[in-house]
Formats: structure tokens, sequence, C-alpha cells
């Protein structure tokens, strides 16, 4: 665990000294501003359009920030050689992934925070109201879903040798989930029969990132979710971050070095 | 480094002088968009239409709090509902049966856990205000597409009715009528501000007979239009008369309502009425001379 | 340190019989041995040159000894322990050959890092980071990020990684290369004062006058192969010749004669 600290706390000085996430950041908050500043029939009260293109921007953000970071980890320590005088410490690479996921997850953490803090700013300026716990359920729910993503990037790190078709596959198959993976099982059940088990044998199989994108009750202000739901949805994304994880260090165990 | 500071400085200044050269350009686009849509065609073409029911629908969507079928479900359960004009026009009728959901009985346990973390009941914006979620969809929808009249009605119609905004609700019908000046349904709509909310039954029944000739000149030109809006403006507009008084004129428009209308022993029913009336002497109480304004 | 005390000691790294073949990556999946049956022993106290013209087998016979490349046939063995597991290398420092560090990081953040992996206690880590940077001379630089240093400094900030933790056995992978003669001759001072401590040093290099001046024993590998092996001076009176000539003939290049 202390080894996996020490590479976490590397990765996330990394991701703070690059300018990537400042750059996201001042992208979304320029955009959402630009955006309030609108006038929609002089009503200035409007505020779930200015919700919505905020959150979206947050999670266009922070998957970037997750895929990036995480597909880049592995493949730029082997080119750029700082894996062989890590490894040749007393560090496992069992450890080194852990260390790595964790660095990435923490940092898309932090990240989050800082982003939903804008998003609550400019929320409470139009609403004057602040349901903490929906904003709460929201960011946690995301930083969890991070977590898969990022674990699902360094498993293709470990896979494939070039970190940018990685990323591209990577976000690929995250977008195809967000926007599909709910509706498989009705597509499934509409084609003829040996496409319909396929389509419900992967339903059953992928992460269902979906599931913690509840941007759409924070929206138009639902009220919080039970939290007995969020506890399930944690556990849910924490099996497959850990599997994926698991199978990422399958792969690097043998994996020679050069 | 004074060279590279140098260049700086000068594109610096390029920018400037091309920001500012732009600016007077760039407010002549924003000011009239209507007319202009010149931009956005090049920029997006053909898709700009696609865009703009995207986000009409999209004020639908608003307006179920996101509570809303997705093309997935669309393709199982049926359509969705829309928040059209019709529900202007028949205050909050039957749409409410909808209320069942689309959604049906979970199919598996993602289903059933995912329900959750999404609307998954029906809900309409029913607190006063709530509805002004809506109108920057249709704002923009118009905006891409200007021709698209769903948008202004029904933009009209939440301004006016549930959001006191009645100026706003002409303007927007107004920009609405030059980019589609043949369209019978902005007419209407604008009728009824005139007539609703400003107490101006001249411009009101002008703007309604308008309506009436263009549903004409449409149906001859493109073929059977929507009976719905030409009901709905001649009873309207033989209320308006009754009202004030000009019986033949109220009975005119009501033997035209007759002629297709659904119920048509209803109205005729009225007819005899009205012309009971019209036999009895009676003053109109309005001191508004009828004839003078009368094109 | 005479032969008799030598052998009669437990060697610090042991490679038996190992053979280390890499798979090009191209049609028809040749195989390549780039290490053929090396066995070797390197004792407490030593130091131990590696030698071989390049592309001998020398980085990646090392390569074996951290774990970055399983060994095809044979094992190696580090303080007793074989190679694949990482209890191995709590005390060995490395120095790759070629290497840049975390760029992001200052020369004392990165070599706080490597400490933290070697769980030094807290409270020694400054005083040893100090230590190691004044003996690489990079105490001045120390609060710069690395991607500011040049390559010799890089390799200076190797070499003070190879030492955070005062490691038993050091394996440097040409160590002075890149830098220049006051560094070079830093570099020999240093492996030296290391070898007065009792530390063992397992290094490659193509300076044989430096090894010549620092080592006890040699290795000379070629293509793969073990061709030579012992005392400097035992090199050089059976060749009759300085060290370099002697290697020449054991690498079977023969220009003079
Ligand atoms: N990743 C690899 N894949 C295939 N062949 C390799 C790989 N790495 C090294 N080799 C081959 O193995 C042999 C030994 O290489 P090695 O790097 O161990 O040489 P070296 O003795 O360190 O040489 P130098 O003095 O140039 O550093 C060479 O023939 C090289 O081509
Ligand atoms: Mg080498």
């Amino acid at each position: 665990m202390n080894n996996a600290l020490a590479v976490a706390s590397v990765v996330v000085k990394e991701l703070y000294r690059r300018k990537d996430f400042y750059v996201l950041f001042v992208l979304t908050a320029v955009i959402t501003l630009l955006m309030g500043a609108l006038n929609f029939f002089n009503d200035d009260k409007i505020v779930r359009y200015l919700k919505e293109i905020c959150l979206l921007l947050i999670w266009i953000s922070a998957l970037v920030i997750a895929v990036g970071t995480s597909a880049r980890q592995i493949p730029s320590e082997r080119e750029n050689r700082t894996v062989f005088p890590l490894l040749a410490k007393p560090i496992t690479r069992g450890q080194l992934i852990a260390g790595k996921f964790l660095g990435c997850w923490l940092a898309c953490g932090l990240a989050l925070i800082v982003f939903y803090l804008f998003f609550g700013v400019i929320s409470v300026s139009r609403e004057h109201q602040l349901p903490m716990a929906s904003y709460f359920q929201a960011l946690w729910l995301h930083w969890w879903m991070l977590g898969v993503v990022v674990a699902m990037a360094l498993l293709g790190s470990v896979l494939f040798a070039a970190p940018s078709s990685n990323a591209t596959i990577c976000l690929l198959l995250i977008l195809g989930i967000l926007l599909l993976g709910r509706h498989l099982n009705k597509v499934a059940v509409q084609l003829a029969e040996p496409m319909s088990t396929v389509v419900y044998v992967v339903y059953f199989a992928v992460p269902h990132l979906e599931l913690f994108d509840v941007r759409d009750l924070v929206v138009h202000n639902w009220d919080p979710i039970n939290w007995l739901i969020c506890v399930g949805a944690t556990f849910y994304a924490a099996a497959y971050a850990v599997f994926f994880l698991f199978a990422a260090w399958l792969v690097f165990r043998r994996q020679p070095l050069v | 480094m004074p060279a590279p500071s140098l260049i700086l400085a000068l594109l610096f200044v390029v920018c400037f002088t091309l920001a500012t050269w732009l600016q007077p350009w760039h407010q002549s686009w924003a000011g009239g968009r209507a007319q202009s849509s010149s931009l956005l065609d090049i920029v997006m073409g053909d898709s700009q239409q696609l865009f703009a029911n995207h986000f009409f629908t999209k004020a639908d969507v608003y307006f179920h709090s996101g509570y809303y079928p997705s093309v997935f479900d669309q393709a199982i359960g049926g359509a969705p509902h829309m928040t059209a004009a019709k529900d202007a026009a028949t205050e909050h009728g039957p749409e409410h049966a909808e209320e069942t959901g689309f959604l049906g009985r979970p199919r598996d346990w993602i289903d059933r856990f995912s329900r959750n973390l999404y609307p998954s009941r029906h809900s309409h914006l029913d607190s006063p205000g709530e509805a002004r979620e809506i109108l920057p969809w249709l704002r923009i929808a118009a905006d891409l597409d200007p021709h698209k009249v769903e948008t202004y009605t029904v933009a009209a119609y939440w301004l006016r009715q549930h959001l006191n905004k009645v100026d706003e609700a002409e303007q927007f019908l107004r920009a609405g009528w030059r980019a589609n000046p043949d369209s019978y349904e902005i007419l209407f709509e604008l009728g009824r501000v005139f007539d609703e909310n400003r107490g101006d039954f001249q411009r009101a029944s002008n703007v309604w007979e308008l309506a009436v000739r263009k549903w004409h000149e449409r149906s001859a030109r493109n073929g059977k239009q929507d009976d719905f809006i030409l009901e709905q403006t001649l009873t309207h507009l033989a209320q308006l008369e009754e009202r004030e008084g000009y019986w033949e004129k109220a009975i005119a428009y009501l033997e035209k309502l007759k002629a297709f209308s659904p119920h048509p022993n209803v109205i005729q029913q009225h007819i005899e009425e009205l012309k009971r009336k019209a036999v009895a002497p009676s003053v109109p109480n309005n001191s508004v001379s009828p004839q003078a304004g009368k094109r | 340190m005479d032969q008799a005390n030598l052998f009669g000691m437990e060697p610090i790294l042991k490679i038996e019989d190992l053979v280390v073949e890499y798979r090009t990556r191209e049609f028809g999946q040749r195989v390549r041995i780039a290490v053929n049956r090396l066995s070797l022993e390197v004792f407490p106290g030593e130091v131990f040159g590696f030698l071989g013209p390049n592309g001998a087998g020398k980085t990646t016979t090392m390569n074996v000894l951290l774990g970055f490349v399983p060994a095809t046939r044979g094992a190696a063995y580090v303080f007793n322990v074989n190679v694949r597991d990482p209890i191995a290398r709590q005390r060995i420092g490395y120095l790759p050959e070629l290497t840049y560090y975390y760029k992001f990081l200052t020369a004392e953040e990165l070599l706080r890092f490597y400490a933290r992996i070697f769980r030094i206690p807290r409270a020694e880590v400054g005083p040893r980071v100090d230590e190691v940077l004044k003996l690489v001379e990079l105490d001045a630089a120390r609060k710069r990020p690395i991607k500011t240093y040049s390559k010799g400094m890089q390799q200076r900030v190797g070499l003070a990684q190879a030492l955070i933790n005062n490691p038993d056995l050091l394996i440097l992978d040409e160590p002075t290369s890149g830098l220049d003669p006051i560094g070079r001759m830093k570099v020999r001072e240093i492996i030296q004062r290391l070898k007065q401590t009792g530390k063992t040093v397992f290094f490659s290099s193509h300076e044989l006058g430096e090894v010549e001046t620092v080592c006890d024993r040699v290795a000379i590998l070629y293509q793969g192969e073990l061709k030579a092996i012992g005392r400097v001076s035992e090199l050089v009176e059976k060749y009759e010749c300085n060290l370099e000539q002697a290697f020449l003939k054991v690498v079977g290049y023969n220009s003079e004669r």
C-alpha cells in the first residue's frame, strides 16, 4: 500500500503540473458563463439549460482527463524508461498498477471537486437553493464511474502498445456504453435469435457506466437518490474496477519490459 | 527578445482590428437572425432542421423533467406525447392519460436498478414559473430552423399563459410570422394574444380573418390542411363577434364552421339561438364602432 | 582480498547457465539469443567489471538480474534470492544505461519518492537525500525540474537514485557514459569509496582504462557467451598485454597481428 501510494502521489503531481486540467476547466467555465449570459425572453431565472450544459462539459472534461492520464501512464513509463529504475526497487508490478490506478483516480477526484464547486456556484447564483445531497451523490457516483474508466484504460494500456490508439478505443467504448448501454436489452428483444443472445450477453457483461450518470436528476431538481441505491452503485463500480485492475495485473505481470 | 515581442504586438493589433471590423457585421447577424440565418445555413446545411427538431423535443423533455422515452423506447412502446399547440387549445386535456408510463415493467435487474438513477416517473413543470425552463430550447430551435412553426406557437403559449410575458410572446410570434408569412397557425396564436391578453378585439379579428384566408390559400396550393386550427380560428372568431354583439357576423362564421365540424347539429342549435337573439333588438354593450374596424 | 578468501564466501550475485532469447516481432518469428549459457558469480566486497562489445548481452543480463526480462533458461540469484522475487531488490542500487526520470519532478522529489519505496524512515530521508545529492554534485539544482537538466546531470541523478538506499550491491550499466572527464573521475572515486565501505559493485563499461584502475575482476562477454573471466592482473598476464589488447584478442579482433 505504501508503494502504491508513493506511485499515486507522483501521478497526482504530474496531473497538476501539466496544463490539461486547467485548460479544460477554463474552457468549461468560459463556455458555461457565455451560455449563462444569453438572454431568453428577458427571463433571468432560467437555469436548467445552464446546469445541463455545465454538467455536460464537466462529463466530457472528466472523461478526457481520466482516459487521457490513465491511458498514458504505463506506456510513457516504458517509453521514457522510467519504469526501469522504479521496478529495480522493491516494488511489485501489482503495486505499480495499483499505484497508477489510485493516482489517476484520486487526481480525477480532485478535478471533479473543482468542477462541481464551479457547478454549485453557477446553480446557486441562479436558483438560490443548494440541494447538497443531490450534488454530493452526483459527484460521488461520477467519481466511482471514473474509477471504472481509469481501470479500463489501464488495462487497455498494457494490452495495446500505442497510448493514442488505446485512448481512442477506450473513449469510443465508454461513449458507446454511456449512450447505448441502458438500451441494449431493448435492442436484443427486437433482433433475430443468434444476434439477440449476443447482444444480451454484451448487455450483462459490460460495466453499465450510464447508471452513474444522474445528471437528469440533478438538472431537473429531482429528490436525492435513495442512499442504499448509491451504496449499491458504489459496489457495482468497485467490482468492475477491481476486475479490470486484476486483468491488467495478469497481463502486465509476465510482460517483458524491453 | 525584442523581435518576437514585436511580432506578438503586431499580431495583437491585427486581431484587434479584425475584431472591431467584424463587430458590426456580427451585430447585424445576431440582431436579425430570423431573416439572415445564412451563416448557419452555410455551416450546418440541412442538419439544421434535424438539430432544430432535437431541441424542440428537448423542450418537451424539460417539460417532463427529463422523464422521456428514448428512441429505443419509442421503437418498442409507441410515440411520445408532445406539449404541442394542441395543449394550448385543449388546456391539459387527455395528456394525463399517458401517465401509465412508457417504461413498462423492468426487464431485468439492471433495468430495475437503473430506474432509481434517472427520472422514471411522470412529471410536469407545474409549479408557477417553472415552465420557463423549456424556453431556451425553443429559442434555439427557432434560431436553427425559423420555418418550424410549432416552435413559435408553443413558446408563445407558455410565455403568455403561464409566465405572464405577453410582450415577449407577441414579439416571438411576430418574428415567426416574418419568417413564415403564410402560417395560419402563428396568426391564430397572435390573434389570441390580441384577444385574450391585450383586449384588442379589432386586431384579433383582423388577424384571425387573415388566418382563415391563409388557411384556404394553403389548402388550395398544398392540399388539405389541418382542420383543427381552422375550426379553432372560426370558433374564436364567432365567439368574439358574439361577445361584441355582431350576430350576423357570428352566424356567418358558424355557418362556415358547420361545414366541416364533427358536430354540425350542435353548431346548428347555436346558430338558431343567435338568430333568435338577432331578431330581438338588442344594443351591443360595447361602445366601439364595429363596422369601422372591419375590413 | 585473495583467491582463497573469495571462494570461501557465499556469492552475492549468482548467474547459473542463463539463456535469454528475444522474439523479434517480424515475419517468421526469428528467435535471437542475446545471452547464451552464462554462468557467473560475484562475491561480496568485489568491484566486478562486465565487459563486451556493443550488443554482447550486458544490458540483457542486467535486465534479467532486475526482473525486467524473464530468463528463457537458467536462473539468477541476488543475496541468494531468485531475482523474480521483488524482495531481492531491497538492497540493490541500479543505474540503467539510458534513462530519463520523471521530468516534471525535481531531483529532490524524485529521490524522496524512491526513498519512500525503500521504506527509509522519514527522519533519515532528508539527510540521506542531502548526502547523495552532495555526492553527485547536484546540490545547486535540486529544486529544479529534471526536464531542465543536461544529459550529464541526468546521469548524475541516476547515480544518486542508485545510491539512495545505501545499497550493498550496485548494478551500474555504463555509469560513466555521458559524463565529462571530471565526472568520470568522480564516479571512479565513488566506486572506490563504496568498495572501501565493503559494498559490491557490478558494472558494465566500455572504458577499459577505468575498468583496469577500479576493478578486482572482469568478465568479457561476446555474442552472449562468456569468453574470459578473472582478475585483471591474470588476464594481462595470460595475454601478455594490457587490458585493452586482451579485450580485443578475446573478442577475436586482430588488427595488428
Ligand atoms: N527488446 C529486444 N528485442 C530483440 N532483441 C534485442 C532486444 N534488446 C536487445 N536485443 C538484442 O540482444 C542483444 C544484446 O543486447 P544488449 O542490449 O544486452 O547489448 P549490450 O551488451 O548492452 O550492448 P551495448 O554495449 O551496446 O549496450 C543484441 O544483439 C540486441 O540486438
Ligand atoms: Mg548495454
